[in-house]
């Protein structure tokens, strides 16, 4: 069997961390912090990359490339202040550290399963995908990514709300203020696939608006229209 | 908020006390119900309210970025008017509620004296600004990134509504365990306290009677009501960007039918 460069082994590791090992044997797969952290810096560049392969633009691949693991890491970061206070008022401060963990590893895991679809993005791409629909697609390819690192959140969890049932309220929680956050990050980041149109920009002139009630106006708008 | 003072090494651990006292409040060691005996939450209230301040302080200019980034041009007038605002809204209510606390623990046959009401309260108002405060940069980035003065106005009010319900369960939590601290000291029964306590669960419930706790649920209806209220009288806090600047607006309304206004404006 060829030996696994350590950066695969590590990819693997975040998918199965707190499960058992492959072959059955030894204790269950850990992942530092720090390779974590690594793998979502160089997965999320990976993805970002194809991402932005799309109108074959160089300088967009290396946008795209830097705002994956910038949309993941500053919506993590905005909203752990608010985890951490809240994780102390309901008694849970000594299972801090345990639970930034979980949370890193679904973020690690996200980006690597988000890795293994580049593959097929870029196919769609050169099949000759255009603009819009290659927008649906990338985010196709981020819900199921978060789907997944879903399991392998309540994966890490398991232990800690067996200890103590608040825990799932802290996790419910951290989803609706990270995915709140992410939404609007994402909005005010883009572009990730560039309009085929538009010059290639790290932020769009009138970019800094907020998605939700962009959304809000484009749905009252088709309604009204349609009327 | 100067760190920096002459004699300042004193001063600067006082902060850092101060902090600390906030973290240790946070993580309910201080509202232990066998720390509660004593009858009082053990608190210094001056050192922890210049904590407070500062945090409300800190709080109101992430509030602020709203009219910094405006699009008619930053309104540093609205960023001042904001900061003072915050901890203005925060100790009006207390003194505002304060009395009625007070008579209202004599009348179930509590022993708490005003000074233990005093730091029972000013030990709510730094959970409520812990919360408040952590939900700043969420805040920051919104104004930030959005120029819709109604999304950012119901955005606000979620915040101080969220903060504010979590310093209620603080507040009932331990005035609970103030009640039954007393009972238990009363009867010489030792209470069992787990390892890292939460401030904001409830302990068992044989030692109160049920009609203490509605009391209490009732009271702290009131207290959410003064404080929102309070909110509208000293607004604006965050500025309509299409109205000049002004420290208070005209006395109308209040903050129910505003909110429904808002949520109404917020699709028009």
């Amino acid at each position: 069997m060829a030996p696994h460069p350590a950066l695969f082994r590590q990819a693997d590791a975040a998918l199965r961390v707190g499960s058992a090992r492959p072959g059955g044997f030894g204790p269950p797969v850990e992942l530092s912090l720090r390779s974590r952290l690594g793998l979502i810096v160089i997965f999320g560049m990976f993805y970002g990359a194809v991402m932005g392969a799309h109108g074959g633009r160089p300088l967009q691949v290396l946008y795209s490339a830097l705002k994956v693991p910038l949309l993941l890491s500053v919506a993590f970061l905005l909203g752990l202040p608010t985890f951490f206070v809240v994780n102390s008022l309901f008694g849970l401060r000594k299972d801090f550290s345990k639970a930034l963990g979980a949370l890193l590893s679904a973020q690690a895991g996200l980006t690597v399963i988000l890795a293994s679809l580049a593959p097929i993005t870029a196919f769609v791409y050169v099949s000759g995908v255009s603009y819009q629909p290659a927008i649906l697609f990338n985010a196709l390819a981020f819900g199921a990514a978060s789907v997944g690192a879903q399991g392998i959140l309540r994966r890490e969890y398991r232990d800690l709300i067996a200890e103590n049932r608040a825990h799932r309220l802290m996790l419910r929680s951290w989803l609706v203020i990270y995915i709140f956050v992410g939404v609007q990050m994402g909005w005010v980041l883009r572009p990730f696939i560039g309009n085929p149109d538009q010059p290639i920009q790290f932020f769009r002139e009138d970019g800094w608006t907020n998605a939700y009630v962009a959304v809000a106006e484009i749905i009252l708008g088709a309604l009204s229209g349609a009327r | 908020m100067a760190i920096i003072e002459s004699g300042g090494g004193e001063r600067r651990s006082s902060w850092v006390q101060g902090l600390r006292d906030l973290d240790m409040i946070l993580r309910g060691d201080r509202t232990r119900t066998s720390s509660l005996r004593a009858g009082a939450v053990e608190i210094a209230p001056g050192r922890l309210s210049r904590v407070i301040i500062g945090l409300c302080l800190i709080h109101g200019l992430f509030m602020g970025t709203f009219a910094m980034f405006s699009r008619n041009g930053p309104a540093l007038g609205q960023v001042v008017a904001t900061m003072v605002k915050v901890p203005l809204l925060f100790y009006l209510t207390l003194l505002v509620t304060l009395p009625s606390l007070y008579v209202l623990n004599a009348l179930v046959g509590s022993r708490l004296t005003l000074g233990s009401v005093v730091r029972l309260l000013v030990a709510t108002l730094g959970v409520n600004v812990a919360v408040l405060c952590s939900m700043g940069p969420i805040v920051a980035f919104f104004s930030v990134s959005t120029t819709s003065y109604p999304f950012m106005v119901l955005l606000n009010v979620v915040v101080f509504a969220t903060a504010g319900f979590l310093a209620q369960m603080f507040l009932l939590q331990t005035l609970q365990r103030l009640n039954i601290a007393q009972t238990l000291a009363d009867a010489q029964i030792p209470e069992p306290d787990p390892d890292t306590p939460s401030p904001i669960r409830p302990v068992s419930d044989e030692f109160l009677g049920r009609r203490v706790k509605t009391i209490f649920r009732a009271w702290l209806v009131v207290f959410g009501l003064v404080g929102a209220q309070m909110g509208w009288v000293l607004r604006p806090f965050i500025g309509n960007p299409n109205i000049p600047f002004t420290w208070f607006r005209g006395r109308e309304s209040n903050f129910f039918e505003a909110v429904f206004q808002t949520i109404g404006n917020l699709f028009s």
